[in-house]
């Protein structure tokens, strides 16, 4: 069931949002001991919102469009009094003192917050495996020796899982919601950069972090961004555009779209049989008079990955530096004989901080130094900049983008631990430019190759997520 | 030592006087407990985004304006990594590319031209109490809204750094965007002498305009006497001396980026114009145009200038009293009268004040009655006129009464008035003292010196 037509139910009374989420809480409970989605689950706290949601519907006073509905939230976004780690040993403990907006109008909708979800730490990785000391790594639904992708893995894997109504607040800097979510076989849609607040987000690279939504069908994630989306006063970086309706696969103007192929993502490194089924998806939508034209991004390819790995990871040393053991998070005693502050920063960022972590907090530092800073990290926002206009000459042509999400299907753990860290990073390749250039993305299901989902992209406009939604919508639908 | 054989430079911070921080809502107004002004954001939670106080970018932008500035139309906040536990982030929001404004200048009293090259924001860190075995870190100051102001190498004495620091002083208290009781003013100073090769060391830490000069004459006799290595020495105002904090080898690296989390911010001309008409005329400006429209005498105007306050009051009562009048009462009386009681001009009604200066330009009464009221004054609100009435203390010119006061005087001060004969003038204002003092300084002195000399 849609969550739509799940809602209107709830609202009407034939379900009881209570006996609905304590079903969810029971299932999602013995899925997570074999999954391992959940960081945190918030069993309790469901109940309440749904007790909530119940009294209102009770009283027939509008309980809101995602009423009754398990809400799962990605550990990097806070919720007040919940442990929220960004799945790192060094908020271990950590319990905020806000909850971030996304979550909240989520809640207000009617939301029941389920759980935080697993996550590569702070969002360094693409497969969920880079995961911070004591968490946990995601399982794939489809094959427990495969990953969920990420580092959004949790999300997509318990979106894939639940047999309940469900959807996942998520959060993408470099693809890592529409990466888990080709991975795992479900819908994710990653928003324009600036359309839904990034308040209460524990940062990874505030010019490329964003929050979006992973659900079972496109109807379902448009109804949860219509929800989120909107001007923060808590985010000066949130849009004052106005927020579409973007349910039921709305355009405004209605009218065909014209579909641009990616040219240098069905190439070389991408899995022939992943190209194959994305094209039979395109022959699909052009057979049903779709126009196509080819396009061809070679700046996004050529530079895409190290223009994001430099800009990220310069931003995210400079995030990382305030986990330092002295006011929240993991700490150490401090002895007599410490050697002063640096020493003890130092002794709790060795011990808790994960190689990952570590390496992206080297690696960025060393991007913004004197010296190295004008060539590596003012030269990548420069190309940053190229290559938004690059987007921009694209979309003069065609209405979305269309490409593979990722280049091949869930690898297996064995494979990724023989994975070099470039080789990690290029598996983003098709993904870094959206995100570099915060155009609004969305992987959708695209047929299986050995049993594992495979993912087709679309990319929209800024602030277009009304195209990107029809034309999910014209690929769900045919 | 010739100036040119010396070279200082100076940074300047200078707390801004606004109701809340530069990044969060949290107040600044007044003392507090330790660490209770604090909240997620100026502690640096995960998850908070910085909030810009816009009131700090007028107040930067209104000194810019002030100092003849080019103010830059797209300015960027940047952050400052660097690790120390009063930063609640391990990085300071500041601005590093793009500040609020450049190339601007402050006048000095000689003429010469200092410049000041940048103007920015930045948020202050939180404050380190250091005790034997422990450090306490107070949050309260995490996030208070800070001006920096850099001037270029061209001051040439720690006496031309004195008197920036005090132009500068006077310039934020007309802009209102400084508050002198509780604002602190700090300034980092670099000063190098021709005789060491021009090797430049920092100085930090040094508490507004009157510490200045004692720091960098102590730094100038150190530098000459001792040998110079390039480094950053901190002041101790106590101990009266600089001490090396550490070698310039060891300067961090602050490893600037833009901060993501504030967008540019576009300086419209609209802006811009609107800002231009809350800038008042500058103090320099001000002294010298008194001087030339009013003839008052130029040291009394510049020291008037010197306080907006007192500027405005002046300006007020020369509407109806003579300036050169006004300027020296002003300046010797009623600055004297304020300082002995600590009290401030805006203690003091204008009205009174307009009364005693009529009653003084008619001569009704003595400048010593005058000087007498303006002390009052200063204690009490009174109505001069009233109490003059009231208390007689009319001016007296009748002659017989005057004659007969310096008659006595004579009599009883036969060496004074021999003094006098053999050509003493001062024995003559003795004289002159002992009969005003009779009248209780009442008497006309004009009718007392002239039938003084009559007598003698």
């Amino acid at each position: 069931m849609s969550i739509r037509q799940f809602v209107s139910e709830i609202q009407r009374g034939s379900i009881s949002a209570e006996e609905s989420i304590a079903k969810a809480i029971k299932s999602a409970g013995s899925l997570n001991k074999k999954l391992k989605f959940f960081i945190t689950p918030t069993f309790d706290l469901a109940a309440r919102h749904a007790h909530q949601v119940q009294h209102l519907v009770n009283n027939h006073s509008d309980a809101g469009r995602l009423a009754g509905i398990a809400v799962s939230v990605k550990d990097a976004l806070c919720i007040e009094g919940v442990e929220s780690c960004a799945g790192s040993a060094v908020l271990k403990g950590y319990k905020p003192l806000i909850t971030a907006t996304a979550v909240s109008k989520t809640i207000a909708s009617g939301g029941c917050i389920i759980g935080k979800t697993a996550q590569d730490e702070f969002g360094f990785g693409g497969f969920n495996t880079n995961v911070g000391q004591g968490f946990p790594v995601p399982l794939n639904p489809h094959d427990s020796l495969r990953s969920c992708g990420g580092s959004s893995g949790g999300a997509a894997c318990i979106t894939s899982a639940a047999d309940f109504p469900h959807i996942a607040v998520a959060e993408s800097t470099g693809g890592s919601i529409v990466n888990p979510a080709a991975f795992c076989g479900v819908v994710g849609l990653c928003p324009t950069y600036g359309r839904v607040s990034r308040n209460g987000l524990i940062d990874y690279a505030n010019s490329l972090d964003k929050i979006g939504v992973m659900g079972r069908c496109v109807d379902d994630v448009a109804i949860a961004l219509e929800i989120m989306a909107g001007k923060d006063s808590n985010d000066h970086t949130s849009s004052s555009v106005p927020v579409g309706y973007y349910g039921s696969h709305a355009v405004s103007p209605r009218r065909q779209l014209k579909v641009g192929i990616v040219k240098e993502s069905f190439g070389e490194g991408v899995d022939e049989r992943v190209v194959k089924n994305v094209r039979d998806a395109i022959k699909k939508v052009t057979d049903a008079g779709v126009q196509t034209a080819e396009v061809s991004l070679p700046l996004a390819f050529n530079y895409g990955v190290p223009s994001y790995y430099l800009i990220a990871l310069s931003e995210a040393s400079t995030n990382l530096a305030r986990y330092n053991g002295l006011l929240f998070g993991a700490t150490e005693k401090l002895s007599s004989d410490s050697k002063g502050f640096r020493d003890f920063f130092a002794s709790v960022r060795t011990k808790y901080f994960g190689a990952e972590a570590k390496r992206r907090i080297l690696l960025g530092t060393f991007a913004r130094m004197a010296g190295w800073r004008d060539a590596y990290y003012t030269k990548a926002l420069q190309v940053r900049q190229l290559i938004i206009q690059e987007y921009q000459r694209a979309f003069s042509q065609v209405d979305v983008l269309v490409s593979p999400t990722m280049p091949f299907i869930a690898p297996k753990f064995s494979e990724i631990s023989q994975m070099s860290p470039l080789q990690n990073y290029m598996a983003d390749i098709l993904t870094v430019g959206p995100n570099l250039a915060g155009l609004p993305h969305m992987s959708l299901p695209c047929g299986t190759v050995e049993g594992m989902p495979v993912g087709i992209m679309f990319t929209a406009p800024h602030f277009r997520e009304d195209m990107l939604i029809h034309a999910g919508g014209m690929h769900e639908s045919i | 030592m010739s100036p040119s054989e010396v070279i200082i430079g100076l940074e300047v911070h200078i707390q801004l006087k606004l109701n809340s921080k530069l990044f969060c809502s949290c107040s600044t107004v007044g003392e507090e407990e330790p660490n209770t002004r604090v909240c997620p954001i100026c502690l640096g939670h995960p998850g908070t985004k910085p909030l810009l106080n816009k009131k700090a970018v007028d107040a930067a932008v209104r000194l810019g304006l002030a100092l003849g500035s080019t103010i830059n139309k797209k300015i960027n906040f940047s952050r400052k990594q660097y690790f120390y536990p009063d930063l609640a982030k391990n990085y300071q929001i500041t601005q590093y590319e793009i500040p609020v404004a450049i190339s601007g200048s402050i006048v000095l009293s000689s003429g010469k031209i200092i410049d000041v090259a940048r103007i920015h924001i930045e948020e202050d860190p939180a404050a380190l109490t250091h005790t034997d075995s422990t450090s306490l870190i107070d949050y309260n100051r995490s996030g208070i809204p800070l001006i920096e102001l850099v001037t270029k190498p061209v001051m040439n004495s720690p006496d031309e750094a004195r008197e920036f620091l005090n132009t500068l002083l006077t310039i934020i208290g007309y802009l209102d965007i400084f508050d002198q009781n509780t604002g602190i003013m700090k300034a980092d100073a670099n000063i190098s002498i021709a005789e060491k090769g021009f090797t430049r060391v920092e100085i930090k830490n040094i508490l507004g305009f009157k510490e200045i000069e004692r720091a960098l004459s102590y730094e100038l006799a150190r530098q000459k006497a001792h040998p110079v290595v390039r480094e950053t020495r901190s002041w101790d105002a106590v101990a009266g001396q600089t001490y090396s904090m550490r070698a310039k080898e060891q300067e961090e690296d602050y490893g600037y980026i833009f901060e993501p989390d504030i967008p540019p911010i576009n300086i419209s001309a609209e802006y811009l114009e609107e800002l231009k008409k809350t800038v008042p005329e500058l103090p320099s400006t001000k002294s010298e145009r008194w001087v030339k429209e009013h003839k008052i005498d130029a040291a009394d105007s510049k020291i008037i200038a010197s306080e907006l306050q007192l500027a405005l009051l002046f300006e007020q009562l020369i509407q109806h009293h003579n300036p050169v009048l006004i300027a020296k009462w002003l300046r010797r009386e009623l600055l004297r009268v304020l300082n002995l009681s600590g009290k401030t001009v805006a203690d003091i009604k204008p009205d009174r004040l307009h009364e005693l200066f009529a009653l003084l330009e008619s001569k009704t009464v003595t400048d010593k009655i005058g000087q007498k009221l303006i002390e009052e004054l200063a204690k009490s609100d009174f109505s001069p006129r009233q109490r003059v009435e009231e208390q007689k203390l009319g001016v007296i010119s009748d002659g017989e009464f005057i004659a007969k006061l310096c008659k006595d005087a004579i009599a009883q001060n036969p060496k004074a008035v021999s003094d006098y004969k053999a050509g003493e003038e001062k024995a003559l204002h003795f004289l002159f003292g002992k009969v005003m003092a009779s009248a209780k300084g009442k008497a006309k002195p004009d009718v007392i010196k002239q039938i003084l000399k009559e007598l003698l």
